[in-house]
């Protein structure tokens, strides 16, 4: 008797890249982990936002081509914007950040 | 399996030019828009990198610039044709006031991009290449060894000045 994978597993099959669709969500899956994965070994804080930015454009472009709708555009900038935002809030920190009363115009 | 690994890598080409061309235009390496672009530069710098290519780094890293014009463009033209390119255009713009970022790279290399991924799809490069190829143009600039990208990013400003 065969036994077949219990519902909702991927079989190894599926793991192939078939289609040019599934080429591209391999290599940005790949260079999300290498994003990751240099983020988590470069010492200095602000050298790691870059690699942070690399691993966001993977997770953008993930999101749109795993999504087959419009909506899943929305979704990819406002992860985008939002990561980008973080950054860029953690890199102003490092600078200093605005003077105690300051405001921004 | 080949064909489509050549059509990412074309696509990445495409990518890389058009956000270093928009980026010099609107001369992100000249300064950084906001202070943790400076402070990323100068981190850049201590690492044996180039000033200025640090300051464009950290631009990039601190609010959506040309190249996150061109991935949100590839993935805007992906689910929902040109439209989609047009939409991410005018979401950047909005990105872009929310990361206090005054300057319009990003909102132009989106709607460049969307030009070049629309026409890159008439002629059998599919937008998914594309999405896939600007991971990989962004991965060569922040993702490998950052004094390398940052001097060639400095050389390309001095010889465009």
């Amino acid at each position: 008797m065969v036994q077949q994978a219990p519902r909702g597993c991927l079989e190894v099959e599926e793991l192939i890249p078939a289609s040019p669709d599934q080429v591209a969500l391999w290599v940005c899956s790949l260079v999300a982990l290498y994003g990751a994965v240099r983020v988590i070994t470069e010492p200095d804080t602000l050298r790691k936002l870059p690699f942070l930015n690399v691993f966001s454009f993977a997770i953008s472009g993930i999101i749109a081509l795993m999504i087959p709708h419009p909506l899943a555009l929305v979704a990819a900038v406002a992860y985008f914007v939002g990561s980008t935002f973080e950054s860029n809030a953690i890199a102003s920190v490092y600078a200093g950040g605005m003077e105690k009363g300051e405001h921004r115009e | 399996m080949i064909e489509p690994l050549l059509h990412i890598l074309i696509a990445a080409v495409c990518c890389w030019l058009n956000f270093i061309i928009i980026d010099m235009i609107f001369n992100l390496p000249r300064e950084g828009g906001v202070s943790g672009a400076t402070a990323i530069a100068e981190a850049v710098r201590r690492g044996g990198g180039d000033i200025r290519g640090g300051t464009m780094m950290g631009n990039i890293v601190s609010s959506p610039d040309a190249s996150a014009g061109t991935l949100l463009a590839a993935c805007g033209v992906y689910c929902f044709g040109i439209a989609g390119g047009l939409t991410a255009t005018v979401l950047v713009y909005i990105g872009n006031r929310i990361c206090h970022d005054p300057g319009y790279a990003g909102t132009t290399g989106c709607f460049t991009a969307t030009g070049i991924v629309y026409g890159g799809s008439l002629i059998g490069i599919p937008p998914s290449a594309f999405i896939a190829g600007m991971v990989l143009a962004i991965l060569t600039i922040q993702g490998v060894w950052h004094p390398w990208s940052s001097r060639l990013l400095g050389a390309v400003w001095r010889w465009r000045n």
